[in-house]
């Protein structure tokens, strides 16, 4: 079996079986946790729109915090815009997601992915280089945070790489079969480490919103 | 080999094609030109030293639009020669006296090889002296079967 | 038999003149990637070379390589090469049936111990005893080891012999391997393809019969010449791909403009031959020419890479059902934890956490 093969066949079939079970175990495990017991009454009524006020208010810093934090800000949500294009709005990835799901979407044009690909990487190395030399960010950063980084970076790097290959001397089907392995490590992180902020970031902050509701501030 | 070879073949033809792409020919002009180039510096060498320089067309990524706009600007020149021998082959002079376009078919028509010569005279032109040799013998034989009446008066006895 | 008549008297024997040899030859080097500075040595080689026996050994195959070989409806110095070799044993070709053609066998192989060319199509069965295939009582996978012990080189032409081919893919009841994976000490050529192109094995026997040598190969043991590039470098559809143009169905308006085929199966990024330059039929068309996305016939597996139909960014397998389980058993044991955790919560608050 080549590399090709063992990528498209076994290796993604048991990283996609290992991500799902997790992300279920986790959200599952996660949810029916018993809430926090409240003995006293609520001071506030609206639950519900508290908590998806929360989680608009909290998607921008505020601003005295911000100014400090301006750089990760910005790189923060652009990385995160651009991974959307390379990920959801290429056509060879949307057909992966057919293949997957059993229905697609449009994409954009190849180079408008090449370019936010390239921005990816960029954004993704400088905040990379931010956590490892700011004194705050490397006295709280643990290996979870590097390895998702790697695993995050890992597929964009050798999917720029797939698709040059024309340039880099190494047989396409190999670079292929890198690019689906490194997403395959990525699947099988997910559930295990902070990249399940994915799913776990909006009910979050939902349920701070719900909180603070109770005791009657706005979050 | 089919008679009626008029018939069209239904429905194909109202298939229609369109291609789209960037603009062709200034990507074939771009491509051509460092040929022009070599072809150029290729004349100085056959000048100088009488170095012949052969460059096989199939082997450089021209596409069909660079060839055909690379021989265009070669031009024709006063020979043209038809040259017969498993299929058909030319052996045309450009309009630059030394630059030779030489373009071999199989018997089936298909084009096998395409080479620019710079030389005085590309060597297949000229008569190998194997097959001299052998019309030679060819010749000898039919004239010594049929010498003809000259000959015979003419024939002396030691 | 071979005979002691050099490839360039029996060239000329058959009406071919010194020029027509010239231009075999600068054909041949240019299809062989050769320089044009070459041509003079290998015309000189050619001409002196002698004619080899080749004994060509048919498994399980279906005769498709052969055809192709001899699709020669119109006289070609390939297919005069082709016949000059000395074809001693060849099952679709030869007169001679039964004892008879397996006594020239072994009479090629004796005269010419070390010498001779072995060509093979077809892949070899090896289960059971290699009993799913045999020729006047011998099983294929005999008969190779037996020919290929005086042989000077194999040619494995075709994917069946070359990788295993058809017979090989999933599940591979016979147990089918490639000439490769039984003979380890003679060197092979493998020239795979569903058929492979008939130029590249004349091809491939001109540069042996000019030079003695094999050509170079590639890591999967195919002569670089003409498998060293993939498809999709050469493919004139290649534009379309790399602005993101695809055709959807094999009948829409992207079909229709010509646009790339790679949602479609294409497996021409991982498929290295020659199809897209030197074409088929004489140089008429290749696949995708035609509107159809390449099934990359010359690699290995290549009935076993998911499916002609699904684009490479799929995976080889159907993935709903086991999905489903997963996040079934994952929300078994998101529960189960779940109620673990409630329980320990239950106690802590009790102790007035």
């Amino acid at each position: 079996m080549s590399l090709l093969d063992f990528a498209r066949g076994p290796a993604l079939e048991w990283s996609l079986l290992i991500m799902v079970f997790g992300i279920f175990w986790r959200l599952v495990g996660t949810f029916l946790f018993k809430g926090q017991v409240y003995l006293s009454k609520p001071k506030g009524t609206r639950f519900v729109a508290a908590g998806l006020r929360t989680i608009a208010t909290r998607s921008w810093p505020d601003e005295r915090l911000e100014r400090t934090i301006r750089f990760q800000h910005y790189s923060g949500y652009l990385f995160h815009i651009t991974l959307f294009i390379v990920i959801f709005l290429f056509e060879p990835h949307i057909e992966f997601f057919k293949w997957l799901l059993g229905f697609s979407w449009p994409g954009l044009p190849t180079n408008a992915v090449t370019f936010a690909a390239a921005v990816t990487v960029a954004t993704l190395i400088a905040l990379g280089i931010r956590r490892a030399t700011n004194p705050i960010m490397k006295s709280i950063t643990n290996a979870d945070d590097w390895l998702s980084w790697l695993v995050t970076i890992g597929p964009v790097v050798t999917g720029m790489m797939a698709f040059a290959h024309q340039n880099i001397g190494i047989r396409y089907e190999d670079l292929l079969g890198i690019h689906i392995l490194s997403v395959c490590l990525l699947f099988i992180w997910i559930p295990f480490g902070k990249l399940m902020h994915m799913f776990l970031l909006f009910p979050g902050r939902y349920q701070i919103g719900e909180k603070f509701e109770f005791r009657g501030v706005r979050a | 080999m089919c008679e009626n070879a008029n018939i069209p073949v239904s429905g194909l033809d109202a298939i229609g094609v369109r291609v789209e792409g960037p603009d062709l020919q200034a990507l074939a002009r771009e491509t051509a030109r460092p040929l022009l180039h070599e072809i150029r510096h290729a004349l100085e060498r056959l000048l100088k030293t009488g170095e012949e320089t052969v460059i096989d067309l199939r082997s450089l990524p021209l596409g069909e639009l660079g060839e055909r706009y690379l021989l265009e600007e070669l031009g024709t020149g006063e020979l043209d020669c038809r040259l017969e021998a498993l299929g058909a082959s030319t052996v045309r002079e450009s309009a630059y006296p030394g630059v030779w376009v030489v373009t071999h078919e199989n018997a089936a028509g298909v084009m096998v090889g395409r080479f620019l010569e710079v030389t005085f005279l590309p060597s297949i032109l000229k008569s190998d002296p194997i097959d001299v040799r052998s019309g030679l013998d060819r010749l000898t034989e039919r004239l010594e079967a049929d010498p003809g009446d000259a000959a015979k008066e003419n024939a002396v006895a030691p | 038999m071979a005979s002691n008549m050099t490839l360039g008297e029996s060239l000329r024997r058959r009406g071919v003149s010194r020029r027509g040899f010239l231009k075999f030859c600068a054909a041949t080097a240019s299809m062989m990637a050769l320089p044009p500075g070459s041509v003079p040595a290998l015309a000189a080689a050619l001409e002196k070379a002698r004619r080899p026996s080749v004994i060509w050994l048919s498994f399980q195959e279906c005769t498709g390589c052969a055809e192709s070989i001899t699709r020669a409806d119109a006289p070609t110095l390939e297919g005069l090469i082709f016949d000059y070799i000395s074809l001693d044993y060849q099952h679709t070709l030869m007169a001679a049936a039964g004892d008879a053609a397996e006594a020239a066998r072994e009479a090629a192989m004796h005269e010419n111990a070390g010498k001779y060319l072995v060509i093979v199509d077809g892949s070899i069965p090896v289960k059971d005893d290699g009993i799913y295939s045999t020729i006047a009582g011998m099983t294929n996978l005999q008969i190779l080891k037996d020919t290929a012990k005086d042989a000077a080189a194999i040619i494995s032409l075709g994917s069946c012999a070359a990788f295993g081919g058809i017979p090989k893919a999933n599940p591979n009841p016979t147990g089918a391997v490639a000439v490769s994976d039984i003979v380890k000490d003679k060197p092979i050529i493998n020239v795979p393809g569903c058929p492979p192109i008939p130029v590249v094995i004349t091809g491939v026997i001109a540069q042996y019969l000019a030079f003695g040598t094999l050509p170079e190969l590639d890591v999967h043991g195919r002569p670089k010449a003409f498998f060293g590039q993939n498809i999709h470098d050469r493919c004139y559809r290649r534009p379309f791909y790399e602005r993101g143009l695809f055709a959807e169905t094999f009948d829409d308006e992207g079909a229709k403009a010509g646009w790339c085929l790679w949602k479609l199966g294409c497996k021409g990024p991982i498929t290295y031959n020659a199809c897209a330059v030197t074409k088929w039929n004489f140089g008429t068309s290749f696949p995708i020419q035609a509107g159809h996305g390449c099934i990359g016939c010359s690699e290995p597996d290549f009935w076993d890479k998911g499916g002609f139909y699904e684009p490479l960014a799929a995976g080889t397998y159907a993935p709903g059902a086991g999905l489903v389980s997963a996040a079934a058993v994952g929300v078994a044991v998101g529960v189960g934890s779940a109620v673990l955790a409630r329980n320990s919560q239950k106690a802590l608050h009790k102790e007035g956490a």
